[in-house]
């Protein structure tokens, strides 16, 4: 009985004008947070921040938590329309969404990843209320051996990322892996790779590195090809072209479990929504029946890493609420406002406070629907957007990738940096090097070396494998590793039969 | 009809220039904008909170606004140059820990401590050994009893090494007579994790670390006093050894800043620590509210220099980490790059033509690998720390590059392919532009560079239908100024030019 009771205690804090006013308002806040390149989830919340010093308890919390969560919807936005990751975990919409676009058909991307996020954000809030006591004891059981393993199994994504050519995809990645390896190192006070130059001793930054990758590299080969001079015809943008309810129920399958991988991964502390999102990626594309559709312009594609990306922030408040640990940069902000509203995060707020914290579920829940009615409002717009000129739509995305990478941190820098990866990406492009491996390098690089050397420090390397966590985790990577070969050796074995 | 919405779309445009830079013009006594502290770590951390906090509650008595900003980067090195980098006008606070000293002196910074007016410590953030309750520890003497018995391979813990949590444990160590080893888990969060498991004996950090969290329990504080909020934990002088250690943090200006401005911020500080929403918020919080003016500032951070500089050379952190490259780095580079073009001409007998693009790129790639190659060999590793190599991981990921673009080199070797390109020229002259934005909008501002940008652009990808051009460019400005300024509170640049 007492989750009903908690949940009606959670009714009546959350059922008032304000709270749900800051619903509407964060949601919508969130949309454009996301929508923008360089504003990531935790930035948004950052700058929501200071507004909620006025609010109450319930309103602030259900403010904030309505921005994450709509963020990280909004990012697979431009990621469909202009191949440009709105926030780090659109990455992986990228890879076929954009495809899509290419092909004339952004309204369906749009609507899968509209229905996946909301899916996605639903089943996490589920998994969030009725299973955050033992998801927190998974959460506490990952040491540096787990984590280390996890960033292996996330590398071994590259086999299915690579599309024509591994060799350049594995190439890609090292080229992440190497670059991530600039900055502070892991142990010591020191900037390695830094050559004495103040700003880079921090190492690169992650945001502008990625708009510059995505959104210049794109459109810097998009020019290089000419393809500004295309006139475009109405009818390659169809407006009326819907897309069917039954293509939707198809999906459910690689929405639920990608959902569900997407809470798992982001419980985690520290390793985020944007690693859950290539790793359901994967998951989607090894269980497939048509693999090949992949990287070019697969529904699947883009339902996977949206449900996942937004099961992961039901996922992110498990450790939040639960331990008092903040899992991710955007919890880190939340853990401040609950400060600020004299709540302590953590096992005793669950206890004292239950009409509040099931008032937060009860709000994700409502911003869940609530963004996908706006979703569905908003694709009309994006619609139109995707169909102006290239040439007035280029030095837009170019100024708003500028902007983006400029108010991370207010740094010329790292402008610089966005400018310097946009002609990397280009470079790459131009010779087939699939650019997101580089991504996956950057997420993952840091990870690995920092957990691999924390755990030599504690212990030895045996324990990777004799801790059953870090085993089972190995063994998921080599299979990952492996099953793209596996399935065409099967496939094309079944064919001779 | 367009032709209109161009022409309203650029009077929009004009009157926003107008607002905002006669708002600037108009100077009169101190402060006629609000004051900006610059706080060097992200928001929700313990001084971006103190911040907001001295923020809201000097807005009671006083209409001029503060504003947080935060810059973050090395630690805070990025935030000290960014104030040392504005004028001394009184408009650019910064937020000072006591983290600082340590940062300072590792990095060998060019960052002097000397070039700050410290002026006002705010509060004293006690530093605490907490334990996990399975441990059984109840006073320092259980502690010194464990570390005896296990004979000096007692785990501490706690994020950083040389932060103040590593050199309040070395504190410990002398103080209490024993030696322990330390484990650096990097982040906060992730070591209370580690703390929650029990994987060390001890934890270094700040009461407020315990907050709401189930198994740990705080074996004593380093302050002169218990705190009001925590008045079962014991400090250390009451268990009979003398340590005092605590986390400060306040305000500092750049020296030179005018009387005025030191006299109206300090007046306002005084009158926040004596405000009762702020005492709630020590409390809360689990720090002492402690107020200290510039002289008494100072003086601490002369003595707490001295102090830092002792331990961080006693941790054997003071070397220099990377030996002096014998011939400018830039130079090398280029050796590299001559040595491996020169073997891939080499390898196809000064065919020039038939070298590929790939295998361009993977010479490429070849050369910064090298690069970073190098520079692993200057690394100065003290002997004194036991870790892994920093220069480990790198050199794998180095060899993986080598070997791949290598085979990529080799399989690429008969094939010849032809890249259809159709204008190069134009995506060179765009990142011109992109670079030229970047330069002069420091100087001039984002209202006035913007439009001029992305006009250009379009006129280099042959648009010309100008009224739209117009709506665009101009209507693209009015929208970020409502998104940015309007909605998210984020401050586009005006301008150096124009302050």
């Amino acid at each position: 009985m007492g989750i009903f009771q908690d949940l009606w205690a959670g009714m009546q804090e959350f059922g008032q004008f304000l709270p749900i006013l800051m619903m509407l308002v964060g949601v919508v806040i969130g949309i454009i947070v996301g929508v923008l390149p360089g504003l990531s989830p935790s930035i948004g919340v950052a700058l929501m921040l200071p507004v909620t010093f006025g609010l109450d308890a319930i309103s602030a919390l259900v403010l904030l938590v309505s921005v994450y969560l709509a963020s990280n919807y909004g990012g697979s936005i431009t990621a469909i329309a202009i191949n440009t990751p709105g926030t780090p975990g659109a990455v992986a919409t990228t890879f076929d969404g954009y495809e899509l676009t290419k092909k004339g058909k952004p309204l369906h991307a749009l609507l899968t990843s509209l229905t996946a996020s909301t899916v996605g954000g639903l089943v996490g809030t589920i998994i969030l209320i009725l299973f955050s006591v033992p998801l927190a004891k998974l959460a506490l059981s990952f040491e540096s051996y787990e984590y280390f393993a996890l960033g292996v199994f996330g590398l071994t994504i590259i086999s299915s990322l690579a599309g024509k050519s591994p060799l350049k995809g594995f190439i890609s990645s090292g080229i992440g892996l190497l670059l991530v390896t600039i900055g502070f190192d892991t142990e010591l006070p020191f900037s390695r790779f830094s050559l004495g130059i103040p700003d880079l001793a921090d190492g690169i930054e992650f945001i502008p590195a990625l708009i510059g990758l995505f959104a210049l590299g794109e459109i810097f080969y998009s020019i290089e090809k000419g393809d500004y001079r295309e006139k475009r015809k109405s009818a390659e943008v169809n407006l009326s072209d819907t897309l069917p309810v039954k293509q939707l129920v198809k999906l459910k399958t690689v929405i639920l479990k990608s959902s569900v991988i997407g809470t798992l991964v982001g419980c985690i502390p520290g390793a985020g929504g944007t690693i859950a999102t290539f790793i359901a990626y994967d998951q989607a594309k090894n269980s497939s029946k048509h693999p090949e559709e992949f990287g070019k312009g697969s529904l699947e594609g883009v339902a996977a890493p949206e449900a996942a990306n937004n099961g992961s922030v039901g996922g992110a408040l498990v450790p939040l609420l639960t331990l008092g640990i903040p899992g991710s940069a955007s919890t880190a902000v939340l853990i401040g406002a609950l400060m600020i509203h004299k709540l302590n995060p953590g096992p005793e707020l669950f206890n004292k406070e239950a009409g509040l914290v099931y008032g937060i579920f009860i709000s994700l829940f409502f911003a869940n629907i609530f963004m996908f009615l706006i979703g569905l409002l908003g694709n009309k717009l994006w619609i139109k957007i995707i169909a102006a000129p290239k040439s007035l739509l280029y030095p837009i995305i170019l100024a708003l990738s500028f902007i983006g990478s400029y108010f991370i941190q207010n740094s010329v820098f790292d402008v610089g940096v966005c400018i310097a990866f946009g002609i990397m990406g280009w470079l790459l492009k131009r010779g087939d090097f699939p650019t997101a491996p580089v991504v996956l390098g950057l997420i993952l690089g840091k990870m690995i070396e920092e957990n691999l050397r924390l755990s030599l420090v504690k212990g030895e390397w045996i324990e990777f494998f004799t801790r059953p966590g870090s085993l089972i985790i190995i063994l998921l990577a080599v299979i990952s590793f492996f099953m793209p070969y596996l399935k065409k050796k099967w496939l094309s074995f079944n064919k001779k039969k | 009809m367009k032709n209109y919405l161009a022409g309203f779309i650029v009077l929009l445009y004009l009157g926003l220039l107008g607002y905002l830079y006669l708002d600037i013009s108009r100077k009169n006594t101190f402060p006629s904008r609000p004051i900006s502290i610059i706080v060097h770590s992200k928001p929700g951390s313990a001084i971006d909170f103190m911040a907001r906090k001295v923020t809201e509650i000097a807005r009671k008595y006083n209409d001029v606004a503060f504003v947080v900003e935060n810059r973050t980067g090395t630690q805070g090195l990025v935030a000290m140059q960014h104030v040392l980098d504005s004028k001394a006008d009184g408009y650019t606070l910064l937020g000072v820990t006591k983290s600082f000293l340590s940062t300072v002196m590792v990095n060998k910074s060019k960052v002097n401590l000397d070039d700050f007016l410290f002026l006002a410590n705010m509060v004293s953030d006690p530093e605490a050994l907490i334990s996990n309750k399975n441990r059984g520890f109840h006073s320092l003497e259980d502690i010194i009893l464990d570390a005896r018995r296990k004979n000096y391979s007692q785990v501490w813990m706690g994020p950083g090494t040389g932060s103040r949590d590593h050199l309040m444990a070395m504190k410990c160590w002398e103080t209490l007579g024993i030696k322990a080893k330390w484990i650096d888990y990097k982040s906060g969060p992730q070591s209370i994790l580690a703390l929650m498991r029990d994987e060390a004996a001890v934890y270094v950090g700040n009461p407020a670390d315990v907050k709401g969290k189930d198994g740990l329990s705080i074996i004593s504080i380093a302050s002169k006093k218990r705190l009001a909020s925590l008045p079962d934990v014991p400090t250390f002088i009451e268990q009979g050894y003398d340590l005092d250690e605590s986390m400060w943090r306040g305000f500092a200006y750049k020296k030179g800043v005018p009387d005025e401005a030191v006299e109206f911020v300090t007046g306002i500080l005084q009158k926040v620590v004596k405000d009762e929403e702020w005492i709630n918020y020590c409390n809360n919080s689990y720090v002492f509210s402690n107020f200290e003016g510039p002289e008494e500032f100072t003086r601490r951070v002369t003595e707490e220099t001295a102090e830092t500089d002792r331990y961080l050379n006693k941790a054997g952190l003071l070397v220099t980490y990377i030996r002096e490259s014998p011939l400018p780095p830039a130079l090398i580079f280029l050796l590299i790059l001559t040595g491996v073009f020169l073997l891939l001409f080499l390898s196809i007998r000064f065919k020039i033509k038939q070298l590929n693009y790939d295998q361009l790129v993977a010479g490429g790639i070849i050369t910064v690998s090298l690069f970073f190659l190098y520079q692993t060999f200057l690394f100065n590793i003290p002997g004194t720390v036991n870790i892994t190599s920093p220069s480990l991981i790198p050199r794998i990921w180095i060899i993986i590059l080598i070997f791949l673009s290598s085979l990529l080199i080799y399989r690429s070797k008969s094939k010849t392919e032809h890249i259809e390109t159709s204008s190069p020229g134009i995506v060179w002259a765009i990142i011109a532009l992109l670079l030229g934005y970047l330069a002069s909008m420091q100087w001039v501002g984002y209202y006035i560079t913007t439009p001029v940008f992305i006009l250009s652009v379009m006129y280099i990808l042959n648009y010309r239908r100008f009224n739209i051009m117009a709506v665009n460019a101009f209507g693209f400005v009015l929208f970020s100024y409502i998104i940015f300024n309007q909605l998210l509170h984020i401050d586009l640049p005006l301008g150096w030019w124009f302050m």
